[in-house]
This record gives structure tokens, sequence and C-alpha cells, in this order.
């Protein structure tokens, strides 16, 4: 502990890529100091959103210290060991609830939700987690944030590569969509994560493969189930030429209830709406996925959804590589955590050359990780691919160490 | 081809006036006839004034559908019209492939299996594949002499193969034998134990059920030295020998775990006490063998 507080503060700026570098900052342990947060924009410092990420970093870890500045614009992190849902932290029965109010309802429940499996491994103890709340999305969102389906189907088996893969759960327990402006969604989805490890296993992942099946969930929550049906036929419709073995699976749900706050026995009907997610596999279990729903403001057809989604996957598809652009950041993050060891992973290069991804590769280096090495992918069968090497840091759960 | 589309042209001009009745097929014919001669002035001409125009393809398919479709009911024009496609063998047919309609045809059962490990909680595993590949069996192919010899020849060269330790002995003890690698009496049991043991049974044929408990002890104990002995020898003459497999202990697997923080009655699993029927009735003691006992004895002293 003393010398975490010995160790100097890593100094960032802006609030862009807030989460990735929060998620770097508890699994180093090394404290941070985020500077000049939206201080030019109308509306200075933290979004909402991002105070309830923290406060959700508070909830798992255990020590953590979270300094805010006057004007909001500047955060001070020192990070704590993490802890997972363990008793007489906030958790009751096991079990973590954590609010999500309806002013951070913009996100998707996948923005909490992927930083949070990337922690899980690491953690001391079980993660299990349920969010609810006014703000609680479970679908797709207009800002670009998945699904919760798409989380699980997509990224949670990404960790089998690593070694972790029993007892991980994510149960949608109340469906909502992408709620309008001043309304709220009353989503519940619970993350169970029972997998904790010493250190995850180094990867190797070059050969994407081809594509051998494609597994939908079409959603409609509050609305007419005929548009389930639509939407899996216009998907259907276009994918079938490419790969015969598609399933889209047809998922109906009534609109969430949210007890109002003057009397909570009455109840308010949450967002409504419909959306698609799709998850194409490799012959080498590689994944890419898609997800697009119904707007907020409504006056979708079914047909163009599915017709989006459809196209939507088949231009992940084409960005190739092993990982598809949404999981990228974890499978990194995994792999610069775990044994010193060089792991290679193949990336299209549109997917390495996103924002995200080199800012990960930037931070991560700040983060006293190793630089990544870049090479073009050999071989006859490559598409312009580019392996990434990555050496683990080799410190991995250091609530696991002695064990 | 040319005079067919203007045949359909015309008839889909003329609906209006026409009556009824179907025109005869000897008035169609006439304007088959008429039409191209039309054209072909047309086409002189043109030709005359400027370049010499490409012999024209025959566009019939795409004109096809919608005089079918408007002429339903008009009975004898229509249906000529679709022996007429009959008549032009050597033009390419276009093939409409729906994918959107195509149901793939799979028993319910997978799908629903498929489903549950689609659509549970956990992230759906790419194992489960459960796919209802039914396994081609190639078709009887006609006997093959040459093939049985192999198999056979195989079989003995397995058998050879196998037995070879004990045909050594075999050899120079019995040199009268006929053939080298038909075994005698004993020996011809050890080989089919040997055999036996290659397709995995659980215990050689020669071993005793009962015997007594001592010299059990010493069959052990004596496997066990020539075991190491074999080993040590090896070692000592650089010869790297198979891996050596430790008997399973079924004991300590079995053995109830003991912590600090776990419950003294019982086993705590998934936040859940279990307890065993032996346990309940321990704590139960009423209807328990020696519980009830101890009661009913306790009635006859009193």
């Amino acid at each position: 502990m003393s010398d975490e507080i010995a160790s100097k503060l890593l100094h960032f700026k802006g609030h862009r890529h807030i989460t990735t570098r929060l998620l770097l900052a508890t699994l180093t342990g090394r404290p941070i100091r985020i500077s000049e947060i939206r201080s030019s924009s109308t509306q200075p410092g933290l979004s909402r959103s991002e105070v309830n990420f923290i406060r959700l970093l508070d909830a798992v870890t255990n020590g953590a210290q979270v300094q805010f500045g006057m004007t909001g614009t500047t955060l001070v992190y020192r990070p704590g060991l993490i802890t997972g849902s363990a008793e007489g932290l906030g958790a009751a029965g096991g079990v973590l609830r954590h609010e999500i109010p309806r002013d951070c309802a913009r996100r998707g429940i996948s923005w909490w939700l992927i930083p949070l499996c990337v922690l899980a491994p690491f953690s001391k103890g079980n993660m299990n987690v349920v969010f609810h709340g006014e703000g609680c999305v479970t679908s797709s969102t207009p800002l670009g944030d998945v699904s919760a389906d798409t989380v699980r189907t997509a990224i949670l088996p990404l960790y089998r590569n690593y070694g972790i893969e029993r007892n991980i759960e994510l149960r949608i327990l109340k469906r909502s969509c992408a709620p309008a402006a001043g309304k709220s969604a009353g989503g519940e989805v619970q993350l169970v994560f029972n997998h904790q490890v010493r250190l995850p296993k180094t990867l190797h992942l070059m050969n994407p493969g081809r594509v051998k099946r494609i597994r939908g969930v079409a959603y409609a929550v509050g609305v007419s189930g005929s548009n389930n049906a639509r939407t899996i036929e216009v998907a259907r419709g276009i994918l079938n030429k490419f790969v015969p073995d598609t399933y889209i699976f047809s998922d109906v749900s009534s609109a969430p209830l949210i007890p109002t706050k003057a009397t909570p026995s009455v109840k308010t009907k949450g967002a409504v709406g419909f959306g698609l997610s799709l998850v194409a596999e490799s012959s080498t279990n590689c994944l890419y996925s898609a997800d697009v729903s119904s707007p907020p403001q409504g006056g979708t057809p079914a047909e163009d959804i599915g017709k989006q989604c459809a196209y939507q996957l088949l231009e992940v598809i084409s960005r190739g590589g092993c990982v598809e652009p949404i999981a990228a950041p974890t499978a990194l993050l995994l792999m610069a955590m775990g044994s010193e060891d060089v792991g290679r992973l193949a990336l299209g290069r549109d997917v390495l050359g996103s924002e995200d991804v080199i800012q990960l590769g930037r931070d991560s280096k700040v983060f006293g990780g190793s630089g990544w090495g870049f090479r073009d992918a050999g071989g006859e069968k490559s598409e312009g691919e580019v392996v990434v090497s990555v050496v683990g840091r080799g410190v991995g759960n250091v609530g696991r160490k002695v064990a | 081809m040319a005079s067919n589309l203007g045949k359909r042209k015309r008839v889909t001009r003329e609906r209006p006036t026409e009556p009824s009745v179907a025109p005869s097929p000897d008035q169609s014919s006439h304007s088959d006839d008429e039409e191209p001669d039309l054209q072909a002035i047309f086409r002189r001409a043109f030709e005359a004034k400027f370049a010499p125009l490409a012999p024209e393809e025959p566009k019939k398919a795409r004109h096809q559908e919608p005089e079918l479709d408007e002429s339903k009911e008009a009975s004898e024009s229509d249906w000529s019209g679709i022996s007429s496609d009959d008549e032009g063998e050597d033009e390419p047919r276009v093939q409409v492939v729906d994918y959107a309609s195509t149901t793939r045809s799979t028993d319910s059962r997978t799908s629903k299996a498929d489903k549950r490990a689609f659509m549970s909680a956990k992230p759906p595993t790419t194992r489960t594949t459960v796919t209802s590949t039914t396994t081609h069996k190639p078709a009887d192919e006609p006997f093959d002499p040459a093939e049985a010899s192999h198999l056979k020849n195989d079989l003995a060269l397995q058998k050879l193969l196998r037995d070879s330790r004990l045909l050594a002995s075999s050899s120079s003890a019995t040199s009268t034998s006929s053939s080298a690698l038909s075994l005698p009496g004993a020996l011809r049991h050890k080989s089919t134990d040997l055999h036996l043991q290659t397709l995995g049974a659980k215990t050689s044929i020669f071993t005793q059920k009962n015997m007594p408990m001592a010299q059990r002890k010493h069959m052990a104990q004596k496997t066990k030295t020539a075991e190491e002995r074999r080993r040590t020898e090896a070692r000592e003459n650089g010869v790297v020998l198979e891996k050596e497999t430790r008997a399973k202990q079924s004991g300590v697997a079995k053995r109830r775990e003991r912590g600090v923080g776990g419950p003294a009655v019982g086993k705590f699993s998934g936040g859940m006490l279990k307890l065993s029927r032996r346990d309940v009735a321990g704590i139960i003691g009423g209807s328990g063998g020696r519980g009830g006992k101890g009661n009913s004895r306790g009635g006859k002293r009193r």
C-alpha cells in the first residue's frame, strides 16, 4: 500500500477513453489524475454515466479513493483491491445491486458491462452484479453501445481463449430499449462472473478462419412480436446467400414496469422498441457481431432494422481479423494483463487503426506495459491483417497472489 | 423471336377493342408475318444512313410475365404464348432463386436444443453443435479378395507384434512347432490376455478373484519392485521408458472438506446447505434405526 501511495500520479487529459484509463488504473494499481474533462464544453466536467461508472468501480473494489475537483473537470483516482461482490461492501447476499439513474439512459448497459467483465477475472472474490434502475438500457443505443445480448454472445465467449470459461452468466432479467429524452428505460441485467484466475493464458490467435454460421437474437420490448418476424425475414434473406446455417431467435417481452417515485404501487411503462443482434462465428471460433435497434423516436420499419443489421454484420466481417472492433479493447487488455509472455493476435487494419485501440496501446505503455509490436500477417491466406504482439505484465490478479 | 415480341405488344395494345372471344390462330400468325417486314424496312433505312446494326437479341423472357398476369381469363391466345416458350430451346432460361423464402427443413429437436444453448444466460458454447448429420454410408462395394487378404495379413501382423515377447520364449522351448505364429497352451492364453488388455479390458484374465491376503499383498509388492527395478536399470542404461502411470487414489477424493468456515453438518455449495438423508436422520434422531431403538428400550425400562 505504501508504494502505491508513493508512486506518482499518472496524468491524463480530456474526457475521452476515460473508462479504459480507469480500468487500466484499477488493474495495474496505479493512481491517476485526469484533468480538463470537457473544460471547454457548456456542460463541463464528468457526465452522469461516467460518475456512475466510478461509483461502480468503487463498489467492486475495496480501498479506492476518488477525488473530484471543484468544477468537476479534474479527477484523481487511487484504485483499491478488486474484491468483487464481497459481503459487507455494498453487496447483500453475495449480490451487488447497482442502480443506474435515469440521466444515464443515453448509454447502453454494455458501456458498464464490458469494462466490468474485464475487471472480473482479476477480482479477489466472485463478481455478481445486478444492474437496474431507470437508466438501464439492455438494447443497443444510438450512441453505439451494443446490446446486452451481444455482450453475452460475442464478448463473453472471448474469455474462453484466455482460459476463463466457467460460471459466467449474463442474465437479462428485464429488457428495455433506448428511451426518448426524459423517459426512463427500466431494464435489469445480472452479471455473474465466478471464474477468477491468477493470470489469463497467453493468446495466440492468428487464423480468422471462414464464417461458418450466424446466430442472432431479435428482441421486441413492449411492441408486437411481428416486428421480430419481419426483422428476421429480411436479415435472413440477405445472410442466407453467404451462410446457409443462419438462425435468428426471437424474444418477445412486455415493456418493463417502473414504480413511480411518489406512489411505488403505481407503475409506469418503460421504453419500448425492437432490435436485432447478430453474431457470426468462424471455423476457428472467432466472432463478429452487429447490433441495430429501433431509434427512441420510432418511425423505422422493422425491415430496415433487419437490413441494416445484416449489412453491418457483413461490414464487420469484411474488416477481417480475429477480433471485431467492439471486442478488440477487451482482447488486448486481457493480453496485456497476462503472463510475461508474447501473445499474438491478428487484427484487421481498420480495427487496429481505430482510435480506441491506438489510444489503448499508448495508455498501456504509460501504465508501465511494454510497447506493442506490429507486423504484417504473412501466409497466403492473410487478407492484409496485422499481427499485434503484446507482452503481458505478469502481475495478473493481485488478490489471488497468495492462495 | 422478334415476331413473338411484336405479337405480344400488339395483343396488349389491342386488348380494349378485342372481343371476349379469343382471336383465331391464323389471325395471330398473319400478324406475325407483317411485323418483321416493317421492322426490316426500318432497319434497312437506318443502316443505309448510319452504321450497320448488331443482330437483335430476343428479349422474350422479360415480357412474358406481365402478359401472363393480365390475360389470365383469356383462354386461347395466352396459352399459345406459353407454348411458344417451348419453341425457343436455344435461349437461356432465367433461374430464380429466392433465398428469403427458403426455410431450412430441420427437425424441431435440433433447433430447440440449439435455441436452449444460444438463448440461455450463459455465453453460447461453440462446441454444443447438435448437428444431426446423417453419416452417408458408402454404397456396399464389390467384394475384393485382395482387400480381405490384406485385412487378414494386417490382423496377423498385429498379433505377431503383440506376441513377439512370447514367441521368443516359445521358439527356444519348442522348436518342433510347425508354425511359429501359432502358440501352444498357456502361451495362447497369455496372447489372448494381451489382446484383451489392448482392447481395453480392466483386468487380466489371470487375476484370481479370491486369494489369501498375504499372497495378494506379496504379489502386489513383487510387481512393484519388479517395475522399480526395470525403471532403475533403464535409467542407468540411459533408456527412456514410458511415463509412469500412478494408480488413482479414490480415498482422497471422497474425503469430506473440512475448512475452517465449513458447516459442521452437510455440504455447503452454491449458497445452499445440502443435507443428505443420513444427515437429516442424524439430526432428527427419531426415525433413524438407533434412535428408534433407544426410545423403545426406554419405554420398556419404565
